[in-house]
């Protein structure tokens, strides 16, 4: 009865085992260039895992179908790490220990960023990491470690043109208890005193993990009506943003509110219902990728890359699914620029001297004190109205 | 603006919580009534309940009423299911044994969730309209007098099935005195099955309730099932209204506690009130009928 058991338990891993070695042939010739990702395939961001693991894999098959990077085709070595602190530290090791891996991509959540950065120092590879750079690690200014996504200093700036175009004078500031959301809310203020601006930093926040606002709304609503505020930013990510949302309406505040760049996923409408109508914030060219002007220069590759997500998936592109294509061009590139010879040394500094690469987010230019590469022209203003994200453009602010 | 300024609306927004946490706890409390049983699993029926009906509303396209309906049933179906293969195979194993069982199937549960419905937070639609009422000076949506309403109804009818029907009262007596009941001719096995049934069904509908006002994603019942715990625990272990009153106290201590200290300890509350009871009042506050008094 026990071998049974033990048996019944060997089988699903032994069938996950052979999943995870089964990789696309190769045309014979050059060895492949091996990538490392280390993402968080299972846990509560899985299905956004998903979707990073999607895009890259896209555009990977379409450069190894054109016969790769001089004949070199990429391979992508995918490893879930669980949302698990423990194993995305064991990961980026295993292939920071593999020579033929020449750098990591990944992990995709903020709170796993620190450990992997630190072990690619360590282990001198290159980590691309898809979430927004930690204000708390910026400071450290390491030298492997590369983030994706628009960072909190432009994202704020944007959302203080969105208040002076609008024409808020006074905004109330009711951010998450983290890293990212507190340096949201600090660089908003700063940014919002030079442009006139007062923002009014509640004292009150709330945890990623809180499923009801009301109390601390309650507290704030006095506030609100007597300072008159203009509107209200909901500095944070994940179900907090719609809770906030609605816990503020059911409360009968009815002053416009604004969102982070986290906003910008369809489920956060679906979560939040009537109560997102009118949220306002600065996101991603993904996000709307039908709404970008003409003469946009990432234009064709937004729409390119949906058409080819919904060929390919059945889904249409997300800011997640921009950051992870984006990621892949990233390495397309410096690869190419790498002489033939890819070490990781010669990659990572290729990838630090990226310049002007246009992807689906934005141009990137990379540069010894700017790991992040992206600027605030690459986020445009969006409305959500009717249960769609809806561009909206302000003259002068473009 | 003092404090006491806030204390209506966080009182209200205490009591819809406290009436959230009271309808998990009832789940809880039926299992134990029948059978001394802990069933850390209530707080997944109440994550299926919300789940099951999103996917019947939204994947399958049924309307709301008959979605929550079957939701409900197939809750229902669900915690029979436990019961025969979890519970009823170790029926001679003693409780602590059956408590590790329980665990296991609410980490079974909250995981096959996760590969069926996808692991993002879904939310169901208000049942009817999103519009706030206000009254005196009280903002009110029509949800939480909802979910109010449900939780009275619900005591009703547990008062009903356990003073009112044979088959409640055996329930009852299977959990109370063991032999007594086996004397009587109870089938213990039969009253427990029920009890999971039921409980299930409870958590279900609870599911139904609240997913509106908050959201659900297949992780959400652990935290659910730990506040409906605790407030089973805090109103008197193994009473219905012990459950109902632990809940309240419990949302509503939550809530005004934000108005005077810092939100940020606001969870921190709920556990610092059960350290308090436990030690004060270690059988509830409406005593428990499992937990001899004198022995304190």
């Amino acid at each position: 009865m026990k071998g049974k058991n033990g048996m019944g338990a060997l089988l699903p891993c032994l069938i996950l085992v052979c999943l995870s070695w089964a990789t696309p042939g190769y045309p014979a010739g050059k060895s492949p260039y091996k990538i490392g990702v280390n993402l968080e395939l299972t846990g509560p961001w899985a299905e956004v895992a998903k979707t990073v693991k999607r895009a890259m894999v896209i555009e990977v098959e379409r450069i190894n179908a054109e016969g790769g990077i001089a004949g070199h085709p990429l391979e992508l070595i995918i490893e879930d790490n669980g949302f698990d602190l423990g194993r995305v530290a064991a990961n980026i090791t295993k292939f920071a220990k593999n020579k033929e891996i020449i750098l990591v991509v990944g992990p995709f959540e903020d709170n796993l960023q620190a450990t992997s950065r630190a072990i690619a120092e360590r282990e001198e590879i290159t980590n691309i990491i898809i979430c927004p750079s930690n204000p708390m690690l910026r400071a450290l200014k390491q030298r492997w470690s590369f983030n994706i996504a628009h960072n909190d200093i432009i994202v704020s700036q944007r959302l203080v043109e969105l208040c002076s175009a609008r024409g808020y004078r006074k905004v109330l500031v009711f951010h998450a208890a983290h890293p990212l959301a507190q340096s949201l809310a600090k660089y908003f203020k700063r940014f919002g005193e030079e442009k006139g601006i007062r923002a009014i930093i509640s004292k009150e926040t709330h945890k990623p993990t809180d499923i009801d606002m009301t109390p601390q709304l309650i507290k704030l609503k006095p506030i609100i009506e007597r300072e008159k505020v203009d509107a209200f930013y909901a500095s944070t990510a994940g179900p907090p943003g719609p809770i906030i949302c609605k816990n503020l309406r059911a409360l009968g505040i009815n002053i416009p509110i604004l969102g982070t760049h986290a906003f910008g996923f369809g489920f956060i409408i679906e979560l939040g219902g009537e109560a997102m109508e009118g949220v306002e914030f600065a996101a991603g060219k993904t996000v709307v990728p039908y709404q970008l002007d003409e003469d946009d220069p990432v234009r064709p590759i937004v729409i390119g890359l949906d058409k080819r997500m919904k060929a390919h998936y059945g889904v249409g592109v997300d800011q997640v699914a921009g950051h992870a294509y984006d990621a892949a061009l990233l390495i397309i590139d410096a690869l190419k620029r790498c002489q033939g010879n890819p070490t990781r040394d010669r990659f990572r500094d290729a990838l630090e001297n990226t310049k002007g690469l246009k992807a689906s987010m934005g141009i990137y230019n990379y540069a010894p004190a700017d790991h992040d590469g992206l600027t605030k022209s690459d986020l445009v203003f969006i409305r959500i109205e009717g249960g769609k994200f809806k561009r909206i453009k302000f003259p002068g602010y473009e | 603006m003092t404090p006491w300024a806030h204390i209506p609306q966080l009182a209200f927004s205490g009591i819809t919580m406290g009436a959230v946490y009271a309808l998990v706890g009832l789940g809880f409390v039926t299992i134990a009534r029948a059978s001394q049983i802990i069933n850390f699993a209530q707080g997944e029926f109440v994550m299926l309940g919300g789940m099951i009906t999103f996917f019947l509303l939204k994947g399958v396209g049924l309307s709301y009423p008959l979605a929550a309906l079957l939701a409900v049933l197939l809750v229902v179906i669900i915690g029979f299911l436990v019961h025969i293969m979890v519970v009823y195979p170790l029926r001679k194993a003693s409780v602590p044994i059956l408590l590790i069982a329980t665990l296991g199937v609410s980490i079974f549960i909250s995981n096959t969730t996760a590969l069926v419905f996808g692991t993002l937070p879904k939310a169901l639609p208000a049942f009817w309209g999103n519009q706030p009422l206000q009254i005196r000076g009280i903002f009110v949506t029509p949800q939480s007098l909802f979910v109010l309403g449900a939780t009275f109804l619900l005591l009703i009818s547990l008062y009903l099935l356990s003073h009112r029907t044979v088959t409640g009262k055996a329930m009852e007596a299977s959990s109370t005195d063991p032999l007594g009941a086996d004397l009587s001719g109870i089938s213990r096995n039969l009253m427990v099955f029920l009890a999971f049934g039921v409980s299930a069904g409870m958590g279900a509908i609870a599911g139904i309730f609240i997913t509106p006002i908050f959201y659900t994603s297949y992780h959400a019942g652990t935290l659910v099932g730990l506040k409906g715990f605790i407030a089973a625990v805090l109103g008197g272990w193994g009473k219905n209204s012990g459950a109902i009153l632990g809940g309240l106290v419990l949302g509503i201590v939550e809530s005004l506690s934000v108005a005077f200290i810092p939100s940020g300890y606001k969870d921190a509350v709920a556990f610092v009130i059960l350290l308090l009871i436990l030690n004060f009042r270690p059988k509830g506050i409406l005593g428990s009928p499992f937990i001899d008094s004198r022995r304190w």
